[in-house]
Parts: structure tokens; C-alpha cells; sequence
């Protein structure tokens, strides 16, 4: 395999990376752009030497370049063409709605890292059995200091 | 852009479009012996649209059916073999002599090839409707003079099949 | 039959389960129906030395199967189990009122238990034990936690099901170390075992035996069931699935008596077990946790007679459980309906009962008594046996476990004696409080249970006889045993009769003194705190870790991806490697490279864009030089759509790309370099060991013989990889039909100014 082929991936992947960790669509978009050359020059490397084109036209095959990788690029080469619009398009729309194209942090993640308990709590909590006694509950004391943040959710700390 | 400021532009553009319509059929055509084939022509009409459109010769239309069209003659090529008891896309190769080309080989996989140009012509359709390559042209100083060459769309994937 | 009457249960669950809202308390006689015919089936076998079997292979490969035999033992147990459920499927429509809400999800989650438990004591090999064994955990949860908008009834649910999963986990290892150890997994076949694996194997299912009979320091969870309804206390808590551990113990000791660690670990657990419940039974007010420590107290003595392992002590074991199952399940009706008619539990505040509860203090009072081990009561044989066993050792062992095993007789006569004082004992009449009118259907199942205490001493030899046939299958030697009405003045009976008379007394001195509220409930506050401290240990770390920026977590995977890739340092061979193929190629390399880095610092989208399409076309080139013409055609025409899309879509933004916290630029560059070495290396490594000559020539020849075409790569994408083909047109349609949905608003506002013009 030759070097250069080696470099040009491993500094497509790098410049790719380093727009798709980016917090503009925009940017990401043309990140995955550049992973997907990556990608289809390692394809290419990766099959051997170069070679003359493999059309087959009666002369010597010997030297002829491997055509399985280059088939493999070319599905490589439209699936990322695809995959590079449909990022634009949806760049577009994160910008027609929001005014930029920034990618934002997820909500329900961070409200997950916010919040300080671990129990939540969102049976339906109005269903009783009305049994005619309410037997059991002064089995054990039960020290359980959960507490929630939620709203409208019950916490056992409610019921002390 | 280009082309509201120049009508040379639109001219060139006018006069290349039949010539790149030929090149497509031909990258069509020449797929199974020569590099080409229906992605590559498909790109090459795209291409063409894209001018045209640029140019504020046709506003880019009905990708939708394209797609339909293309997806279903793909999808139909693919099944059909299982009629006849064979592999899903099996190919079948038909060669014989005709005027002026001399031996011509060619298979089902043009059938397919066919689909394949019309779906990717839908998508850069979709992808100058849907980014507003209209709009581009239409806020010029002056309106268009041409109307919106639909048909043209039409007759160049009609003469490829 | 065996098949029928699990496909009964089957039916049964899932009627109750669907219709349950407007069947009310028709519900329960529903749940009833299988556990009835199973009792009754059960009878036909008991005692007897028939052998109904039944099974299929499930998964041959692994040599698991679902295997049943019904034989005198598994009979008996299935009729305790079936037969004490039909009575509390009786019991239950009298403690429940018909308007009851969740009744048909009561009658459903009792009868899969029922079900359940059938399974797990016909189960004839490991598999299908472990297999109902979490399934008995699974309803016990569901159950203990059936009031499930009270917090207290969900910790226990949690709790109960914690420990009892945990052992469930310690019970599926245990069966992989047993069946690797023992090469078989069917339990009628079993033959003693030794060595290192048969220890550990032994260990684990000890320990889940532990946590499912409620086994010190595991019993916690089982004071805290009492949250669910009484019934199921008595069904579930008292009666059935505690018993599971000791039935377990009992079918599988064969193979383990003979390691080290089965007679000591069994005996630790169960004498501690039995004197620690029964000290928690003295200290609490509350009946059913009396009975509720009482119960554990029980099932460490169960567990201690079967750590014995002597054919005597699992003689008195299974006469013991049987005898539990009948007194403790009517104990626990009692308890319940003495709540359910005074709205108290509390032995402080409950006296005098006998008078204005006459039927239900004769039940008290018989099962009481024979869980003293008074006589003429079925406790007392049992009892009596156990104590005998226990005699029947030798030197220390005597002395200790005779000593531990007597004392606990002393204490379960003591805590028994204040329960039967505090309840109905007393003459004062109860201040404020009126007593209900009773129920009948409570009152049936409960006199049917004392009748059955009292008949079991009656008609002793039958009893005996169940017992002896069930006894000789897990210890051949014990069929020379006998359950006595009278034995003599052996010293067993002066032992017994002295503990009966030491233990009454000390249960009426504790009765007198009051104690105001229980004892706290440290260990299952402790279990409890771990849980919670687990979970919320869960909730930093998810916190930490999704913290939900998308670039920091691309850059985590990124960094993943490229410390994997370093390894491949070591496969570079230097000769396989040269600099280039031909001089354009590494023109267009520093052209690619010089415009890839141009594209991270341009900082208008429009001049990103262009660099862009300076790559694209630069690829193309490098496509030329290494002899891939399809591919310079395809990347020419994609670069232009590209870059049009990219013009049209992004192009007339004219704002700048914001800039970031210098401290992560640095880390973004670091992270670039880092996967751009690794994935180097990798391919470099990838280079360095071919697996032979590319095969073009092969593949030439079959694209012009087989394709009908000279181009191979052409034909290779629509013939040999037509699928691959069809699936990237899939691919391009579903990205035309994206492309249009999500920017259609905007389009069609767009066009229709257009279209008026026209």
C-alpha cells in the first residue's frame, strides 16, 4: 500500500472528525463528507496496487487494477452522496425552524444528570383497592428517603 | 443568478442540453462494457436540471413521480425473475445486430439501469425543490421570461426509454 | 393430567386476568377451580407408589428440558399447595368486599402462583425448578405488592423481590455448577456428588434456598411482605412459596450430603434463622408480624432438621412442613379476620376476643396449640419427631443442635402463648371499638384447615403413611419411621412436655408486660438503603456519562475507536509499504490533504462548501491515477449535486460559525489527529498482511461469461452485488422522499407565487 494513499485517509479522517465533533450542522455535514472519502479511498487502498482500469477488452489482465474495491467505493460513493443531502436537508430544517443550525444538547438527557433521585414515580397512583380494612401497612418501619423533583409524582417521603 | 444577468449563459445552456442528453444515453448504454452505467447517467441528467434550473430555464418538478417510476421499474425488475422460477434480479442477456452500432449486447440489467436513472433524477429534483432552487431564480429584478420547462423533463426520460 | 392441569391454571389466570373487572369475588371461585382439581388429582397419588410423569425436550442442543413427575412426595406437596390455595381462593371472597377494585388482578397474579408453585414441585429436573421458582418470585412481588399505591407495600414488593431474585441468580448458578458436576440434570436421577464444584454448587443453592425460606440474615424481606393482603400472607408467606427453599433443600440434599459444606452451612442457617425469628416473634404487637416472625422462626427449624440430614430428621422435616402449612396458613386467616371484623392487629390493643369470636378462637386456639406442639393436635407428632431426631445425635452435636432446637421449641410455645393471650385472652371488654359481623366464607376455610389439624391426629396412621411414602424417596432409610399419637414417656415427650409447660409461662409473663410499638426493622432498612444508595450510585453515573452533548459523546466513541486501533502497530511490516504508485498520485494526496485542512478553518459556509467540492474533485483525480474510471465519472457528478446542494441549502446563510471554548478546540484537535493515526496504523497494519493475490483475473473472465459485460466493476454492482445495488436505490429514495418532507413548508410556500405568475 502506498503512504500516500495512507496519509490523504488518515488526514481526511482527521479534519472529518474534527467537523463532525462541531456544534454546527453545517460543519458536521461537510465532516461526514470528508469521512466518507475516507472511507472510499481505505476501500481503495486496501485492494492492492494500481492498476489499469478493469474493462475487459482482450489484452492483458495482469496488471489490471482489483475491481471488487471499486465496486464496493462506488456503492460507498452514492450511499454518502445520499447520506450528505439528507444531512443538508435536515440542516435546512433545523435552521428554517430555529433560526441557526447549531446542534443543541439532548433536554431529556440533561434533565436526567439534573435530577437527584432515582426513583420516578408515575404509576397511576389513584387506583385503591378497597378492600374493606387496610391491612399491612403497619408491617415495618420503613426508613425509604426517597424524595422526587417531579411534580405531581408521590414520593414515598409524601407518605411518611 | 448567473443567468438573469446574462441570456448568453442561458443560450449556452440551452445549446448544451440536448448534447448532455446524448451523453447521458450513451454512459447509459455503455454501462456494461465501458465506465458509465444508470447512477452515473442518472447524475448526468441531474446535472443538466441543475443547469436549466440555474439558469431559470425549468423549475424543478414532479420528483415524486420520478421516484415512483423509478422505484416501481426497479422493484418489478427485481421480482420479476421469481416468475420464472429464477433468483431474485437474475439477469438475462439478449445480443443481436442492429443498424449502425453493429452487434449490440444488452440484458435486463438496462431495465434496472433505467429505474435507477429515474430515481436518481427524483432526488436531485427533490433536492433543488426541496432547497428552494427555485426561489434562487425567481428573485430577480425582473420575472422570467420562460416558463417553466416541465415538459422538457419529461420528453428527455422519455426518449431514454 | 399433569399437562390438563397446568393448561388449566393457564386458562384460569387468564380469565380472571381479562375479565376480571366484572367478575368480582366470581373471580376467586374461578382462581379455585384449578387449585381444587389439582388437590384432588394430588390425591389420587398420595401415599401411593405411582409415578405420573410428562415433559418435552426444550432446547435439545443444551440438553434442557421441561420434565414433570408426580410421585408421593411431589403428590403430597402439590396437595398442600393446591389445597390450602383453594381455601384461601374461599377465604379471599370473604375478605374482600364484593365492590373491591383490582380483584380479577388479585385472582389472577394467585392463581399463576398457584400455578407457579404446582410447577415448581412437580418439576422433575433443574431447569424446570428454576424456571417456576422465578416465576413464584415474579407473582410473590407482584402480590406483596398488589396495594401499589401504598409506598410501604412497593419497598417490601422491592425488597422481597431483590432478595429473592438474588437468590434466584445464585440458584441458576448453582444448577450450572450441579448439572456440570453431576452430569445430569434430571432430579430423579440423582446420585451424591463431591469435589470442589459439588461445594460451590452447594453453597449457592444453600443460599438461594436461604432467600426464599427467609433464612437469617435473607429473612428480611419476609417480616415486610406482610404489606400484602392476608391471604396472600397465608398462602404465599406461610404456607407455599417459603416453603420452596426447604423443598429444594429436601430434593436436592441427596447429591450434597456428602460435601463439606452442605450439613454445617444448612444447620448455621437454620438454628440461627429458627432462634432469631422466634426472639423477633416475642417482640412485636402487631399479629401478623408475630406470625410472620413465627414463620421464620419455623422454616429455620425445617431447614436445620434437612441440614441434619439424618433419615429421621427428614422424616420429621416433611411431617413438620406439612403440619406448618396447615396450622400457620389457619393461623394467618385468623389473624385476618380478626383485622377485618375490629380494623386492628395490634395484640396491645385487641382482648377478649373469645367471647364475641367463638369460632374463630377455637381455630385460633387449635392451631395454635398445634404449632406448640401440644397434643392431641397434628403439631405434636411432628413436633415430637423432630425432637427425637434431634436426640438421636451423637456427642457435641447433641449438646448443640438439641440444645438450639429445644430452646426454639421453648420460645415458638412462648410467642404462641402471648399471641392466643393478646388476642383473645383478657377478660376487659375492647374500648371503642365494635366487632363486625363475621364473614362466612373466611370462617369455612378456616375451620376446614383446624378440622384438618385435628383429623390429622385422629386419623395419624393415614398421615403417617403419606408421609413415610413421600420420606423414603429422599431418604430411603426413614420408611422404618412412625408419627406417634402416644409415644410413651420417652424422653422426647418429657422434653416436650417440659417445654411446652416452660414456654407457656414465658409467654404469659411477656404478655402481661406491654410493649409499646415494634422493635425497628434494621436489616430491612439497611437493604432497603442499599437498594436505594444502588440506584442512586446509577442515577450519578448515567448523569456523568449522558450528559447528553453529542459532539462529547462522538468524541468518546472516536477515541474508543482509535486506542482499539492501536494494537495494529505491531502488524506493520516496513516493506509492504511504499511511498506512492505513481508521481499523480501524490500530487492529488497533498492537494486532498491541503484542501481537507483548508475545510476545518474556512469559516464561511459558502468557502466551506467550495472546499468541499476542492476534495471531491481532487478524489476524482486520484481516482484516474489508480485505475478506477467508474469511479472518477460517479465522483465528478456527485461532487456537483453535492456542491450545488450545498450552495442552494446552506449557501445563502452569510452568518459565521460560532466559535468554541479555546480548551475544547484542543481537545477536538487532539481527538482528529488521534483517530486519523489510528485509522493510518490500521490500514497500514491492514496492508502489511495480505491474504493472497487480489483475484481479478477470476473475476474478469465469470463479469464476461457470466454478466455479458466487459466492464467488471458494472457488472459486478448489478449482477454479483444486484442486491447490494438495489438496496442503495432504496437508499436514494428514501433520502428524496427525507429530503422532501422535511423541507416541504418552506417549498411550498415558495411556489406558489410562482405558480400565479405563470
Amino acid at each position: 500500500m502506498s503512504l500516500a494513499m495512507i496519509i490523504a485517509v488518515g488526514a481526511l479522517a482527521s479534519t472529518g472528525t474534527f467537523l463532525v465533533t462541531s456544534r454546527s450542522l453545517s460543519r458536521i455535514v461537510l465532516g461526514f463528507a470528508l469521512l466518507g472519502h475516507a472511507a472510499v479511498l481505505a476501500l481503495l487502498a486496501s485492494g492492492g496496487r494500481a492498476g489499469r482500469p478493469p474493462i475487459v477488452d482482450g489484452s492483458a489482465t495482469a496488471e489490471t487494477a482489483n475491481p471488487l474495491p471499486q465496486a464496493l467505493s462506488l456503492t460507498a460513493i452514492v450511499i454518502s452522496f445520499g447520506l450528505t443531502l439528507y444531512l443538508l436537508a435536515l440542516a435546512r430544517r433545523q435552521q428554517m425552524l430555529t433560526g441557526d443550525d447549531l446542534v443543541e444538547d439532548d433536554v431529556e438527557d440533561r434533565r436526567i444528570a439534573a435530577t437527584e433521585d432515582w426513583v420516578v414515580l408515575t404509576s397511576d397512583e389513584t387506583l385503591a383497592i378497597e378492600s374493606h380494612h387496610d391491612d399491612g401497612s403497619g408491617a415495618e418501619a420503613d426508613p425509604n428517603p426517597a424524595s422526587n423533583v417531579e411534580l405531581n409524582v408521590e414520593s414515598n417521603e409524601a407518605h411518611r | 443568478m448567473i443567468a438573469r444577468t446574462s441570456p448568453i449563459v442561458r443560450l449556452a445552456v440551452r445549446a448544451v442540453t440536448p448534447i448532455a442528453l446524448l451523453i447521458a444515453a450513451f454512459v447509459l448504454f455503455a454501462g456494461h462494457n465501458q465506465p458509465g452505467g444508470g447512477f452515473a447517467a442518472g447524475l448526468l441528467l441531474g446535472a443538466v436540471i441543475v443547469l436549466r434550473t440555474v439558469a431559470g430555464l425549468q423549475q424543478p418538478r414532479h420528483a415524486a413521480v420520478f421516484l415512483a417510476v423509478g422505484g416501481v421499474i426497479v422493484g418489478l425488475e427485481a421480482l420479476t425473475p421469481l416468475l420464472w422460477g429464477q433468483p431474485l434480479l437474475d439477469q438475462v442477456v439478449v445480443s443481436r445486430h442492429v443498424p449502425l452500432l453493429g452487434k449490440v449486447k444488452t440484458g435486463s440489467a438496462l431495465i434496472f439501469d433505467l429505474g435507477v436513472v429515474a430515481v436518481v433524477v427524483g432526488l436531485v429534483i427533490a433536492v433543488l425543490d426541496g432547497f428552494g432552487a427555485a426561489s434562487l431564480v425567481d428573485r430577480g429584478r425582473r420575472p422570467i421570461d420562460d416558463a417553466p420547462v416541465d415538459a422538457s423533463v419529461d420528453t428527455d426520460s422519455g426518449r431514454n426509454r | 393430567m399433569i399437562w390438563f392441569l397446568l393448561v388449566l391454571y393457564v386458562a384460569a389466570a387468564s380469565a380472571t386476568a381479562t375479565l376480571g373487572g366484572r367478575l368480582g369475588r366470581n373471580a376467586l371461585w374461578i382462581a379455585a377451580v384449578p387449585m381444587a382439581a389439582t388437590a384432588l388429582w394430588s390425591l389420587t397419588i398420595v401415599g401411593s407408589d405411582d409415578v405420573v410423569s410428562a415433559g418435552f425436550d426444550w432446547v435439545p442442543g443444551l440438553d434442557v428440558s421441561i420434565l414433570f413427575r408426580v410421585d408421593a412426595l411431589h403428590a403430597l406437596l402439590s396437595l398442600m399447595v393446591a389445597g390450602i390455595g383453594a381455601l384461601v381462593c374461599v377465604y379471599s371472597a370473604g375478605y374482600f368486599t364484593s365492590g373491591a377494585a383490582g380483584l380479577g388482578r388479585f385472582a389472577a397474579t394467585l392463581v399463576t402462583f398457584s400455578g407457579a408453585m404446582v410447577g415448581l414441585v412437580w418439576a422433575d429436573s433443574v431447569w424446570t425448578l428454576f424456571l417456576f421458582w422465578e416465576l413464584t418470585s415474579i407473582t410473590s412481588f407482584l402480590l406483596v405488592g398488589f396495594k401499589h399505591t401504598d409506598p410501604v407495600a412497593r419497598t417490601a414488593a422491592r425488597r422481597a423481590l431483590v432478595i429473592t431474585a438474588g437468590g434466584g441468580l445464585a440458584l441458576l448458578a448453582g444448577f450450572v455448577l450441579y448439572v456440570d458436576a453431576a452430569g445430569t440434570a434430571v432430579l430423579s436421577d440423582i446420585s451424591p456428588i463431591t469435589g470442589s464444584t459439588a461445594t460451590a454448587a452447594a453453597v449457592l443453592i444453600l443460599i438461594a434456598a436461604a432467600t426464599k425460606s427467609a433464612q437469617v440474615p435473607f429473612h428480611v424481606w419476609l417480616p415486610g411482605a406482610m404489606a400484602a393482603p392476608t391471604p396472600v400472607s397465608a398462602y404465599l408467606h406461610s404456607a407455599t412459596m417459603v416453603k420452596a427453599g426447604v423443598i429444594l433443600v429436601a430434593v436436592i440434599a441427596p447429591a450434597f450430603q456428602e460435601t463439606d459444606v452442605w450439613k454445617p452451612l444448612g444447620l448455621a442457617f437454620g438454628l440461627t434463622t429458627m432462634i432469631w425469628g422466634a426472639i423477633g416473634a416475642l417482640r412485636h404487637v402487631d399479629a401478623k408480624l408475630i406470625l410472620a416472625w413465627g414463620t421464620v422462626s419455623q422454616l429455620g427449624l425445617l431447614i436445620a432438621l434437612l441440614g441434619i440430614g439424618t433419615p429421621k430428621a427428614t422424616f420429621a422435616a416433611i411431617a413438620l412442613l406439612v403440619a406448618h402449612a396447615v396450622f400457620k396458613a389457619a393461623l394467618f386467616m385468623v389473624v385476618g379476620e380478626v383485622d377485618v371484623r375490629t380494623g386492628t392487629r395490634n395484640i396491645n390493643e385487641l382482648s377478649g376476643l373469645r367471647r364475641s369470636m367463638p369460632i374463630t378462637f377455637a381455630v385460633a386456639l387449635v392451631s395454635g396449640l398445634s404449632m406448640a406442639g401440644v397434643p392431641p393436635l397434628l403439631g405434636f407428632p411432628a413436633k415430637e419427631a423432630a425432637i427425637e431426631a434431634v436426640l438421636g445425635l451423637e456427642g457435641s452435636e447433641r449438646l448443640l443442635v438439641g440444645g438450639l432446637v429445644i430452646g426454639g421449641a421453648v420460645l415458638t410455645v412462648a410467642y404462641t402463648t402471648r399471641l392466643l393471650f393478646g388476642m383473645f385472652g383478657r377478660s376487659e371488654p375492647m374500648p371503642d371499638r365494635r366487632v363486625a359481623p363475621s364473614r362466612p366464607a373466611m370462617v369455612v376455610a378456616e375451620v376446614v384447615l383446624a378440622f384438618a389439624t385435628v383429623a390429622g391426629f385422629v386419623a395419624l396412621g393415614g398421615v403417617t403413611q403419606l408421609v413415610r411414602s413421600a420420606a423414603v424417596l429422599v431418604a430411603p432409610k426413614a420408611e422404618v419411621y412412625s408419627l406417634l399419637r402416644w409415644p410413651g414417656l420417652t424422653t422426647a415427650f418429657i422434653v416436650s412436655m417440659i417445654v411446652v409447660v416452660l414456654g407457656s409461662v414465658v409467654g404469659v409473663a411477656v404478655a402481661r408486660r406491654v410493649v409499646v410499638g415494634g422493635p425497628a426493622a434494621r436489616g430491612a432498612a439497611n437493604v432497603d438503603a442499599l437498594i436505594d444508595g444502588i440506584g442512586r450510585a446509577a442515577r450519578r453515573v448515567a448523569g456523568r456519562v449522558q450528559h447528553g452533548s453529542l459532539p462529547l459523546y462522538l468524541a468518546t466513541t472516536v477515541v474508543m475507536v482509535a486506542l482499539a486501533s492501536a494494537v495494529f502497530v505491531v502488524e506493520i511490516d516496513a516493506d509492504a509499504l511504499y511511498w506512492w504508485d505513481n508521481r499523480a498520485e501524490a500530487v492529488l494526496v497533498v492537494m486532498i490533504v491541503a484542501a481537507a485542512v483548508a475545510a476545518t478553518t474556512v469559516d464561511s459556509r459558502l468557502g466551506a462548501a467550495l472546499v468541499l467540492g476542492a476534495v471531491g474533485f481532487s478524489v476524482a483525480g486520484l481516482f484516474v491515477a489508480l485505475g478506477a474510471p467508474d469511479l472518477v465519472l460517479t465522483q465528478l457528478l456527485v461532487e456537483t449535486v453535492i456542491v450545488v446542494g450545498f450552495v442552494l441549502g446552506l449557501g445563502r446563510l452569510a452568518t459565521r460559525f460560532p466559535t468554541a471554548t479555546r480548551l475544547w478546540l484542543a481537545g477536538r484537535i487532539v481527538v482528529s489527529v488521534l483517530i486519523g493515526a489510528a485509522i493510518a496504523v490500521a490500514l497500514a497494519g491492514a496492508a502489511s498482511s495480505p491474504s493472497g493475490q487480489p483475484p481479478v483475473l477470476d473475476l474478469a473472465t465469470s463479469a464476461v461469461a457470466d454478466g455479458g459485460g466487459n466492464n467488471v466493476v458494472n457488472v459486478i454492482l448489478t449482477d454479483t452485488r444486484a442486491l447490494d445495488t438495489l438496496g442503495e436505490v432504496v437508499v436514494l429514495l428514501t433520502v428524496a422522499v427525507g429530503i422532501l418532507t422535511l423541507t416541504r413548508t418552506r417549498s411550498r410556500r415558495h411556489h406558489e407565487p410562482t405558480e400565479s405568475a405563470t
